[in-house]
């Protein structure tokens, strides 16, 4: 390796292209040039200022005047000493291996201005990609776990009133394979995720409790009763692999750039899509239809309902499932007690005279119903109450009121005894949101609007799944215990223990199965979601990430509104602007943007007694005269209105202050909302936030002084976030700040400062280089086809059995690159590589975004990749006890050695490693008992059941794996090996939306050449350029160039990047033209070509759709039994189908003879005796329903005509077949 | 066409006759040791208790056309 104290950006995966480029004499300072002549920096030297951050492009000049502070060479030593402070640093690679402020030194000149970014990697160094998954799935198994349990902690008898357990604790162990469950004390299971791919096992860790229960007249404690095995998630603190560094991954055959937050079950790797929901416990109001309505959507752990304050015809209803129909608002104050008018009018409509005219009526409806008193009220409300169960005796109507006022209405409002009053306050509160939206209709609430929304990570869903499966399992255990108890006279004592080991697989397979199938059924909730998690995609790396980011909706697809889709303002920063797929899901599904981080849930009291403390006053103890006073303001607590200040901002700036001295949860939110006069405050799961530089008179918070320390090791992002430097802000309070792009636009007013501008882009979206200068419907394609590239999956890709693995052969990192690429360690594993792409027409063979291909740049690996397919035959084991073998004698006996079709077939009967199988040839002998039904013991003959080989192109048998799954199953796993060269038909795509297929290859001859002999990879035609607009591709081109004359990897940062003034300097000292364009040679005629050509490399992916997969055709061949149809589709070798669009055109045409050949004689043409007199099908010539022979005449007609009338006939529907002459006797025999 | 050629049928006929002694040998996934496995064994390797077994890489030619 280099001398330490290089630090090399990156290992060059495109070395030869500039490796060898002598270091040009630029303008730099002294100590920096110093530095890059260390020893051993051979063939690199020009590369040590390449990670320099070239961002601004024009860095060489900037710093050159900045020069001031230069700290000497003993302050990187003092870095490499504190190195192992970071707890990555466990090793001497890891500094190298993580190249933490990407090729900055920390000698270098700190400029807050464009090295404030530093915080990104900072950030992501914490917080990880797919932090979001994680910390959630943390959150559950450390705190939502002992919640469940404290919820549902004693398990009681009907028959024994003395029996009671009680559950103490609860823990998840580390995880182990299912077999060791029993092994208990020191044991430390050596199972890896890699293990549980190839074995098809699920990954999980044992649930344990501590019980203390009756056993007989004592009491009996229990520790570590395991209750199931719960799905581990990858990479969260109970994994095997966190806080493992690189060498320990490579050790475990874990890729270190895996970003995890994944589950394995069953040997695949599910992801639970990160879901969007409406935020609950507040209150949304809507207007549909012309009715204004007020919404709240309560979620507690016991009941989840839908309440409704409906203006209708003038007058206001309580609505909610379980009253049979709308109360008037004011019946339901006086049921709550609140019993004067006169306070329900000012609690609803304060002092303010509009609202008081809207609102006057409803004390008519009460008047009528004649209610005056609260029991009135109650009974009012008692009598609409919907029984869930029937009674026998008589209802108590006034209880029943009270009941379901206390629990079922707005339940996430607490009761504390029968103080109603908070409740009575809510409604008040959303009966004048209603009324206010009826004044202003701007106060409506828009649905889609970002702080308006929660996301439900992996840990809220498994929670909801665990609970649901603990409460059965306390259900099933009573009942078991209810059994043995029921009888009077045992033989020994009772002891409950034995019947919770029954048990414990009903929550595992639950939760093991509710992840494999993605159907999340809970009776409790009445929730039927399916497809909740999904397979984790490993097309490419990106793709893989991309996964862990994506964000699903809700909303159905097919509903056409544009509101869901649509871009929000507030998306800003918090969600990917570019990254949606196109098509149904547009718009619905999206990503999260770089620096997003999702809350987990904080506790309420700390923060409620905060409120008090900043002199709030409890709102239960004011009139509504006095709430809805000018100046004052409730304070609000996940949007229940808990105090009243008279200084709101000066409450929000004490709030703030101590959020950012860390006496508050970091990610508690609070904000203030002017119409209506609330401050609310934030503490629940699923908000969307990100993090920003706080600004205070006008200058940041984030000198160079700390960046100076970030650079050092000394602080981490922790450190900013403690020292209230920077915060966590959600969408709602980012309405109350002013927020500066750049450090340069913070003025009077500003109160944050954006850490990255080009962060509102996501990982996937963060691949494009200058995105900025793209049409941004191109950048939407390329992150949906970066997706599909091919190229490297992860460092362990070789050690994967998937099912189908694109690999490329020789990726490299792209010569423009971003931040983000960096970020995301997309240039640690690639999928593209650099081609010099010469925009210019050439042949016919380029139109329609077709590209030619060079030969010779084939033969040397261009777009050269791999596909592994695999095969798995489990050796089921049958009921009657026979189970599947291998055959190892047939292939073996002298007979078939010759026989090619046993090539590939070794000793044990399976195919030999690096064999290669054509189509039709066996790799797997398997045998298969012949009886697997009944009973029959003894020997039972085996049948060979030889595994051959389909596609047409022959595979090489890459890996044999021979395991056994959890169930003790023996599994043979084949990996299937091709090795493919690009061909005409193969699709390729540029970083920007354009994609192409190859149209020609073209010998290496015949292409043009420039003067110093270059030939192009790929020529693209120009006309791909004017109508799409992508000018970040011609950016591109121009700075790869040159990077690749400089040598050095220039960057494509969204906002930021190297200039084109800049480049086009470097293009000209190196003696090319300025704009990019080259002379170039006809390799055809030899003649200089009459115009320059735009000439350089280009980043280009190969795509998945590959020709190979999909070329097809057929004459004759297999037909469906049913229809006697041609069959349909590639794989079932079916024929081409004439469409509905293609016959109108025949019919249109009048070219009736093709059209009875394509939909009959080529399909399914059918001979049939028709009866002329009564229009029936018969049989061998003879009509059952005439009983005669005369009338039968034979005609040809398609066969799924015949099938349907007989269909009809079997549905008692009589389809009668009319004959008339039309070309006279002698008729033609189609079929056969 | 390219490709391995069968093998001659002279060891075949020794192991087809020797039923009992046709242990293959793989390597373990874990340790990388040599695991010599009969029919119906269960598959382990003696040595780490791993479960993921491979088989080995053939000793026949294996002829690639360079393109």
């Amino acid at each position: 390796m280099v001398g330490p104290k290089v630090r090399r950006p990156y290992p060059q995966l495109i070395s030869h292209l500039h490796a060898q480029e002598p270091p040009k004499p630029r303008p730099r300072a002294a100590p920096r040039g110093a530095k890059k002549a260390a020893p051993g920096a051979a063939g690199t030297g020009a590369t040590q200022d390449a990670g320099g951050d070239t961002q601004e492009g024009k860095r060489a000049l900037a710093e050159d005047g900045m020069d001031v502070d230069r700290p000497t060479d003993a302050a990187d030593k003092t870095r490499r000493q504190k190195a192992p402070l970071n707890s990555s640093a466990k090793d001497e690679f890891a500094a190298m291996l993580e190249p933490f402020y990407y090729g900055k030194s920390l000698t270098d000149p700190i400029d807050t201005a464009r090295d404030k970014w530093n915080l990104l990697p900072a950030f992501l160094k914490v917080k990880g990609l797919v932090k979001q998954h994680v910390d959630s799935y943390n959150h559950f198994v450390d705190v939502d776990l002992k919640k469940i349990l404290q919820a549902n902690r004693y398990v009681r008898s009907d028959l024994d009133p003395k029996f009671l357990l009680e559950y103490k604790d609860i823990r998840v162990l580390s995880p182990n394979r299912a077999e060791e469950d029993n092994l208990n004390g020191h044991y430390k299971s050596t199972i890896t995720p890699n293990e549980c791919r190839l074995r098809d096992m699920t990954y999980a860790a044992p649930i344990v409790v501590d019980i203390v229960y009756t056993r007989g007249s004592s009491r009996v404690r229990r520790n570590n009763v395991q209750i199931g095995r719960m799905p581990i998630m990858l990479k969260s603190n109970k994994c095997v692999l966190a806080a493992k560094n690189d060498r320990e991954m490579a050790l475990l055959e874990e890729c270190p750039l895996d970003p995890g937050g994944y589950f394995i079950t069953r040997g695949q790797e599910k992801v639970i899509l990160v879901q969007e929901q409406l935020n609950k416990n507040r209150v949304i109001v809507e207007s549909a239809k012309g009715i204004m309505q007020a919404s709240v959507t309560s979620s507690t752990n016991e009941r989840k309902t839908k309440t409704y304050v409906i203006q209708k015809k003038g007058l206001m209803y309580l609505r909610h499932n379980t009253l049979s129909e709308e109360i008037p608002i004011v019946i339901v104050m006086k049921a709550l007690g609140v019993l004067s008018d006169e306070e329900i009018f000012v609690l609803i409509c304060g002092d303010d005279a509009e609202y008081q005219d809207k609102f006057t009526v409803n004390f008519e409806a009460c008047m009528q119903a004649k209610i005056f008193t609260q029991q009135a009220a109650l009974e009012h409300v008692g009598h609409r109450v919907r029984l869930t169960k029937k009674f026998g005796r008589a209802r108590n109507y006034h209880l029943e009121a009270i009941e379901c006022l206390a629990n079922v209405v707005l339940p996430h409002v607490a009761v504390e005894g029968t103080n109603f009053r908070t409740k009575a306050l809510y409604i008040a509160l959303m009966a004048r949101r209603v009324i206010m939206a009826e004044v202003n209709p701007n106060l409506v609430d828009d649905r889609d609007y970002v702080g308006n929304k929660r996301l439900e990570l992996s840990g809220q869903m498994l929670s909801l799944l665990f609970e649901d499966h603990f409460k059965r399992f306390n259900h099933d255990f009573k009942l078991g215990i209810d059994k043995v108890l029921k009888k009077q006279n045992r033989a020994q004592e009772f002891d409950a223990f034995s019947h919770i080991g029954a048990l414990k697989n009903h929550i595992t397979l639950g939760i093991e199965r509710a992840i494999a199938t993605g159907n999340w059924s809970l009776k409790r909730f009445k929730m039927d979601r399916a497809g909740v998690t999904h397979v984790l995609s490993r097309l490419s790396y990106i793709a893989a990430l991309g996964m862990m980011t994506r964000i699903s909706s809700q909303f159905e697809k097919t509903r056409k509104v544009s509101g869901p889709r649509a871009l929000q303002p507030s998306q800003f920063g918090m969600l990917c602007t570019s990254d949606t797929p196109e098509g149904e899901a547009c718009g619905l599904v999206k990503n999260l943007a770089l620096m997003t981080h999702i809350t987990t849930e904080d506790d309420e009291d700390p923060v409620r007694k905060m409120v008090f403390l900043l002199g709030a006053e409890d709102i239960c103890m004011q009139t509504g005269d006095e709430i809805h006073r000018e100046g004052l303001y409730s304070v609000c607590l996940n949007g229940t209105p808990i105090a009243l200040t008279s200084t709101p901002k000066s409450f929000l700036v004490n709030f703030r202050k101590l959020r950012r001295m860390g006496r508050i949860s970091e990610f508690t939110s609070i904000y203030i909302n002017h119409d209506f006069c609330e401050v609310h405050i934030a503490t629940d799961e699923g908000r969307i936030c990100r993090p920003l530089i706080i600004v205070e008179n006008g200058r940041s918070k984030v000198t160079a002084r700390y960046l100076k320390a970030l650079r050092k090791g000394t602080m981490e992002f922790e450190d900013f976030l403690t020292r209230g430097l920077v915060e966590y802000l959600d969408c709602n309070e980012e309405n109350d700040t002013n927020i500066a792009i750049r450090e340069k636009d913070i003025g009077q007013y500003t109160t944050h400062l954006e850490i990255e501008p080009f962060t509102i882009l996501g990982a996937v979206a963060g691949l494009i280089p200058y995105p900025h200068h793209n049409q941004s419907p191109r950048n939407t394609y390329q992150c949906a086809m970066g997706k599909q590239a091919i190229g490297a999956i992860a460092y362990n890709q070789f050690t994967r059995i998937d099912t189908l693995l694109y690999l490329m052969v020789y990726p490299q990192q792209p010569m423009v690159k971003t931040r983000t690429i960096e970020l995301t360690k997309y240039d640690k594993l690639p999928a593209g590589q650099n081609a010099t792409v010469a925009v210019m027409s050439y042949s016919g063979y380029d139109i329609e975004d077709a590209l030619v291909l060079n030969k010779a740049s084939c033969d040397r690996g261009f777009g050269r990749c791999q596909v592994l397919k695999k095969t798995v035959v489990p050796l089921k084991t049958y009921a009657n006890g026979t189970s599947d073998g291998i055959d190892d004698k047939t292939a073996m006996q002298p007979k078939n050695l010759a026989d090619p079709k046993y090539g590939a077939i070794g000793k044990d009967g399976i195919a030999q490693v690096g064999a290669r199988v054509n189509q039709g040839e066996t790799y797997l002998m398997k045998a298969v008992p012949s009886d697997t039904t009944t009973g029959a013991r003894g020997n039972i003959p085996m049948k060979t059941q030889e595994m051959r080989y389909k596609l047409p192109d022959p595979s090489y048998i890459d890996k044999v794996c021979i395991t056994e799954n959890e169930a003790g199953t023996s599994l043979i796993k084949l990996l299937l090996r091709q090795t493919r060269r690009p061909e005409l038909g193969d699709k390729f795509s540029s970083r920007h939306g354009q994609k192409g297929v190859c149209g020609l290859i073209v010998a290496q001859e015949d292409m043009p050449f420039n003067d110093q002999g270059i030939c192009p990879d790929i020529i693209m035609n120009p006309h791909g350029f004017p109508s799409r607009m992508t000018v970040g591709k011609m950016k591109e081109l121009h700075s790869g160039k040159a990077g690749v004359l400089r040598g050095t990897l220039e960057y494509g940062t969204c906002f930021g990047g190297s200039e084109v003034l800049d480049m086009a300097d470097v293009l000209v000292k190196h003696g090319f033209s300025y704009t990019g364009k080259d002379y170039l040679t006809s390799g055809i005629t030899g003649e200089a070509l009459q115009f320059y050509v735009f000439f350089g490399p280009i980043y280009y992916q190969k795509l998945k759709h590959m020709v190979q997969d999909k070329m097809h055709s057929r004459s004759r061949g297999p037909r469906a039994i049913l229809t006697r149809q041609p069959t349909e589709g590639r794989a079932r070798d079916g024929g081409l189908r004439l469409g509905e669009m293609e016959r109108d055109c025949l019919i249109a045409y009048g070219a009736s003879q093709l059209l009875l050949e394509r939909l009959m004689i080529s399909s399914d043409a059918h001979n049939v005796d028709v009866c002329e007199r009564c229009g029936q099908m018969g049989a061998s010539g003879y009509c059952r329903i005439c009983e005669s022979e005369k009338g039968v005449r034979r005609i040809t007609m398609p066969y799924a005509a015949k099938l349907l009338i007989q269909e009809l006939g079997a549905m008692n529907i009589k389809v009668t077949i009319g004959l008339e002459d039309e070309f006279g006797k002698g008729g033609y025999d189609y079929e056969a | 066409m390219s490709g391995y050629q069968p093998q001659t049928s002279q060891t075949a006929d020794s192991s087809a006759i020797d039923i009992h002694s046709r242990a293959v040998s793989y390597t373990c996934g874990d340790c990388d040791g040599d695991v010599q496995l009969k029919r119906g064994e269960p598959i382990r390797c003696r040595n780490c208790g791993h479960r993921v077994l491979y088989k080995k890489r053939t000793n026949r030619m294996v002829q690639f056309e360079a393109r």
